[in-house]
This record gives C-alpha cells, sequence and structure tokens, in this order.
C-alpha cells in the first residue's frame, strides 16, 4: 500500500480519517507521517480517525492511533478515535492494553461534537 | 443436519478411511457380506420382527414406539437398514445414512443403553444364520466381517448422540445466558444492565461481549450497570468490571456503576481497588439521573 | 494430546506481508470453525502479536494454522517457530509490561490472555516455539 492512500478530508476546522485496510508497520507509518503533514499544513483544531472499518487492533497498530493523537495533541490539535467495534474492544482490554488519554466516541457525529471548532 | 455431523465428526474421504482402517474394515469383509445377500434377505423379516420383539418387550424402550403405525414404520427401516450391512459398501453414502440413526435416537431421547442392547440382539441374530447355513470356516469369517461392520456402525451412532447432546446442551446454556445478561434500554442511549447472583470469570466475560454489542446496536453513550444483585465482589469481579468499564470507553459510551451497599464500599476499599475512572452511585435512581445529565438532559417536576 | 488436525497451512513468517497473511489465515480458519466474532477477533489478534513477535524478536521463522477438534469442541491452534535468541526471563515476559525489541512484552503476555492453551518452549540461544489453541465456545 503506497504512501499517502489513506485519504484526509476537511470538514470545517477538522480533518477526518477513515481507516479501512489493514495498517502493518509500512502503511502505519506512512499513515502516522501523513496524518501529522496535514496537521501542520491545516492547522485543524480537532482529529477524527474512524477506525469502523478496522477488524482487528494489535497492540502495534493501538499504539501507533494512541502516539498519533499524542503526537497530534503536542501539535494543538484534539484527536477522537470512532468507531471502535465491540470485539476489537474486548480484546485490547483482555489483552491488557489500556488507551489512557485516548478520547473516544460512537460515531463520526458524536466525534465532532466532541471537537470545539477553533476560537 | 447430517450434513452437519459428517463434518463434526471429520467424515470426509479421510477421515472414513482413518475410522475404516481402525475397525479393520477391508474391502474383502464388504465383499464377503455382499456374497450373503440373499441369505440376508431371506431372513430380514424374522430378524427384524425378533429385534422389535426385544424392543417392544421393555416398559422403558417401548415407550419409545407410542402406536402402532410408528412400529411399522420403525420396522420397514430397520429392514433397510439391516439389508444395508449387506450391500458390500462402506462409503460416505453408506455413513451419511448411519449418521441419521444416531441423530433420530437422540432427537426423540432414546439413550445408548437401549440400542447397544439391540446391536447385541442383531449380532446374535446374524450368527445364528450365519452359522446355522454357512460351512464352519466361511461361517466364522462372515460373522467376523459383520461383527467389524456392526460395531462400526454402533460407534457411528454413538458418536453422533453425543455430537448431538453437545449440541442441545449449548442451545441451553445459550438460553440461560441470554436470560443472565438482560440489557435494557431505559431511554434513548441509556442502556441498565442489572446484575444478578454470583459472577464468575465466563459469565464477566458475557456480560462484556453483549454489553459491547448492545452498546454500538442502540448507540448507547451511558451505560447503567446496577450491582446491588451481586453476593459477593471480590478483586476479580472489580477487575471485570473495570475491564468492562474500560471497553465501553474505547467504543465511546461512558459507564456508571450503581447498587454499591455499604459492604461492598468497604470491600473495595479494603481490596485496594482503583474506581476512580468510573462513574459510581450507591442507588440506581440516582445513576439514571446522572446518565440522562451526561446526556444532556434531566428528570423535572411537571409545571403545577 | 488426542487432537484432531483437519487442516494445516504452513506459513513463513519473514516479512511484515507475511504478519498479515498468517493473521488473515487464522481469522479464515476460526470463522470456518465456527468461532463467534469476540474469539475470532481474540485469535487473529494473537496471532499477530505473536507472528510479529517471530518476526521482530525471532528474527523471523514460521507459522503453522491448523483447524482441530478435541473431544467434538472445534478451534483453531496456532505454532509460532524461530531459531532466535530465545527469551532469557520467560516468567518476566509472560507477566508482560516490560518491552524489548518492540511489543515482546503485551505480546506474550497479551495473546496468552486471548487464548484458551498457551504453551510455549524457549532455549536462549536457539529459539522460541509458542503454540496457542482458542476453541469454539459452547
Amino acid at each position: 500500500m503506497a504512501r499517502g492512500s489513506i485519504p484526509i478530508l476537511r470538514v470545517g476546522d477538522n480533518l477526518l480519517v477513515t481507516v479501512q485496510t489493514d495498517l502493518h508497520d509500512a502503511v502505519a507509518e506512512a499513515f502516522q507521517e501523513d496524518l501529522l503533514a496535514a496537521i501542520e499544513k491545516t492547522g485543524a483544531a480537532g482529529l477524527l480517525i474512524d477506525v469502523t472499518g478496522l477488524d482487528i487492533v494489535d497492540s502495534y497498530v493501538a499504539r501507533v492511533l494512541a502516539d498519533t493523537a499524542k503526537m497530534a495533541r503536542l501539535m494543538g490539535t484534539d484527536t477522537v478515535i470512532v468507531g471502535i467495534r465491540p470485539e476489537v474492544a474486548a480484546t485490547l482490554v483482555r489483552m491488557g492494553y489500556t488507551m489512557s488519554g485516548v478520547r473516544t466516541a460512537l460515531n463520526v457525529d458524536d466525534g465532532l461534537a466532541m471537537l470545539p471548532a477553533r476560537r | 443436519m447430517v450434513t452437519n455431523f459428517m463434518h463434526r465428526l471429520n467424515i470426509d474421504d479421510r477421515g472414513l478411511a482413518s475410522r475404516r482402517a481402525f475397525f479393520e474394515i477391508t474391502d474383502e469383509d464388504l465383499a464377503r457380506l455382499a456374497t450373503h445377500r440373499g441369505l440376508a434377505e431371506s431372513h430380514s423379516g424374522e430378524v427384524v420382527e425378533k429385534l422389535y420383539h426385544l424392543l417392544l418387550g421393555h416398559p422403558e424402550s417401548r415407550a419409545f414406539f407410542p402406536d402402532d403405525s410408528s412400529v411399522r414404520r420403525v420396522k420397514q427401516l430397520q429392514h433397510t437398514y439391516f439389508l444395508g450391512l449387506f450391500e458390500g459398501r462402506c462409503d460416505l453414502a453408506y455413513v451419511e445414512n448411519r449418521l441419521r440413526v444416531g441423530a433420530a435416537h437422540e432427537r426423540i431421547g432414546l439413550a445408548p443403553q437401549w440400542y447397544i442392547g439391540a446391536y447385541g440382539r442383531y449380532l446374535r441374530l446374524i450368527f445364528d444364520h450365519l452359522f446355522g447355513e454357512l460351512g464352519a470356516a466361511e461361517a466364522q469369517a462372515a460373522v467376523q466381517s459383520a461383527t467389524k461392520l456392526v460395531l462400526f456402525d454402533m460407534s457411528l451412532a454413538i458418536d453422533t448422540y453425543i455430537a448431538a447432546n453437545l449440541d442441545t446442551v449449548a442451545r441451553h446454556q445459550a438460553a440461560i445466558r441470554e436470560m443472565s445478561t438482560p440489557v435494557i434500554k431505559v431511554h434513548q442511549g441509556v442502556l441498565l444492565l442489572p446484575l444478578i447472583g454470583t459472577v464468575d470469570s465466563h459469565r464477566a466475560e458475557q456480560i462484556m461481549e453483549t454489553l459491547l454489542m448492545r452498546v454500538v446496536e442502540e448507540q448507547a453513550r451511558a451505560v447503567i450497570v446496577d450491582i446491588a444483585g451481586v453476593p459477593l465482589v471480590d478483586t476479580m469481579v472489580a477487575d471485570h468490571l473495570l475491564k468492562t468499564t474500560e471497553a465501553v470507553r474505547l467504543l465511546g459510551a461512558q459507564t456508571i456503576l450503581t447498587g454499591i451497599s455499604a459492604q461492598i464500599a468497604r470491600t473495595i476499599v479494603q481490596l485496594g481497588v482503583d474506581i476512580s475512572a468510573m462513574h459510581t452511585r450507591a442507588r440506581l435512581a440516582d445513576g439514571i439521573v446522572l446518565a440522562l445529565s451526561l446526556l444532556g438532559r434531566e428528570i423535572t417536576a411537571k409545571a403545577p | 494430546m488426542s487432537d484432531q488436525v483437519l487442516s494445516r497451512d504452513d506459513l513463513p513468517v519473514t516479512t511484515e506481508g507475511d504478519v498479515v497473511t498468517v493473521r488473515r489465515r487464522a481469522q479464515a480458519v476460526a470463522q470456518a470453525r465456527g468461532l463467534g466474532t469476540f474469539a475470532v477477533a481474540a485469535v487473529t489478534t494473537a496471532a499477530s502479536e505473536l507472528a510479529r513477535n517471530t518476526l521482530t524478536h525471532g528474527r523471523g521463522g514460521d507459522a503453522s494454522v491448523e483447524a482441530v477438534a478435541r473431544d467434538g469442541r472445534q478451534g483453531v491452534r496456532l505454532t509460532f517457530r524461530d531459531q532466535g535468541p530465545g527469551i532469557a526471563d520467560l516468567s518476566r515476559a509472560l507477566a508482560g509490561g516490560f518491552s524489548t525489541a518492540r511489543s515482546l512484552g503485551l505480546g506474550l503476555s497479551g495473546s496468552r490472555r486471548l487464548v484458551d492453551e498457551f504453551d510455549i518452549d524457549t532455549t536462549p540461544g536457539k529459539g522460541t516455539v509458542v503454540t496457542v489453541i482458542k476453541w469454539a465456545r459452547f
């Protein structure tokens, strides 16, 4: 999977990205770089990552997601992860992985409502 | 149904070959039995009659044949079954046919005791005829072949009986599970799970799964877990509640724990469990008020 | 152990892409064996964690994905083998919470919590074999 293949949409002051492919290392790193570059360029107030399409989130992918949110925070952008599936949530918790500090929402609408518009 | 059992008992070309090999059923055995088909046909009526003499002679086994017409029907089936032993084949179609027997027995609740006894009678009847009408050497060989095939059939019948029985148990457990995790929608976006009875690890996992599914189905933003009916809250239960809360949070919803008695509060603190990540309330009613406020709603008195 | 092996796939674990192939195979077999959604996610994630361990910690190896049956129960058995450095402090690795070579800590301890049976055989300097089973629940 090539770089830049995960489309990043602008919704008002926010960025919306929908993950649907298997995030193995190369893709996950490109994904993180692309997102941070987009934040740098747009100065977005918020970032929504929709993971409804992910049926598997292992500790590696979970960490990429959590790290991306932390990096975005450092750049002044709030991140909300939306659409984590029941079986994915249960698996992460059973493994003992806590995505502490990561904000979550049931769907894109709820997620957008959690992100304050800039100023 | 029978196809399912073929799969469950691993009966494909390879599985069948391995099972046949274990029962030492050779092509010569099958061919030998086929040469005695004429003998089988001439005695099949009598064999079936004597078999049912046994089955109908005991009140417990008789109870499975409610009336004359059902007796006539099963006798006809038995006829076909008996001649099947002398067809000279033991292939997938043969096994599929035999599997129906075990599944049918489980369905009507006929326990192995009754048909193992019946298989015994069967073998003695077959032996009598083979020894009565064939030379000693040929009779000896035919008896061995017939024994192998009948015991092979018996193994299929019992394996199917066990598999069907496991299915029944699974259905009952699923029903009990459903009843033990009643997730109630108390308001748009608010779910209530009243936990009653002992929570062991297995049940805790079930509870989490059911709750997570419902949160997504209902797009619920608040979940109230009421533990007033849980007799014992130990470290394990507290740990499961924390895990469930974290999993619910990952979906984008919040958990409120209610029904916390003085004793449970004491236990939780003494165990050193950190439940600061959870909303908690002593009473369910307060939990509902909190859930609604999380959704930006409130219960107010009607204007006078 | 009297497990019946109904099918077996042997797959290499030498690239990132192999990790994806192994977990997709584990997922397909788990679904075909009748495991529920949660059990499928658990065993697929365990496959991913363990394959990643084989790749990064074990310096590559191979994996088997098997459909198994025991006493009428259906399950998936995964085996990961490498000839890597082995794990010196196994009890610490299984306790989780520490991490050498990326996610080894959570990879082992986390996958153990996701499966029904977990077996590990490791010799420092020789390599590691991890075998796990996830059963379909009644």
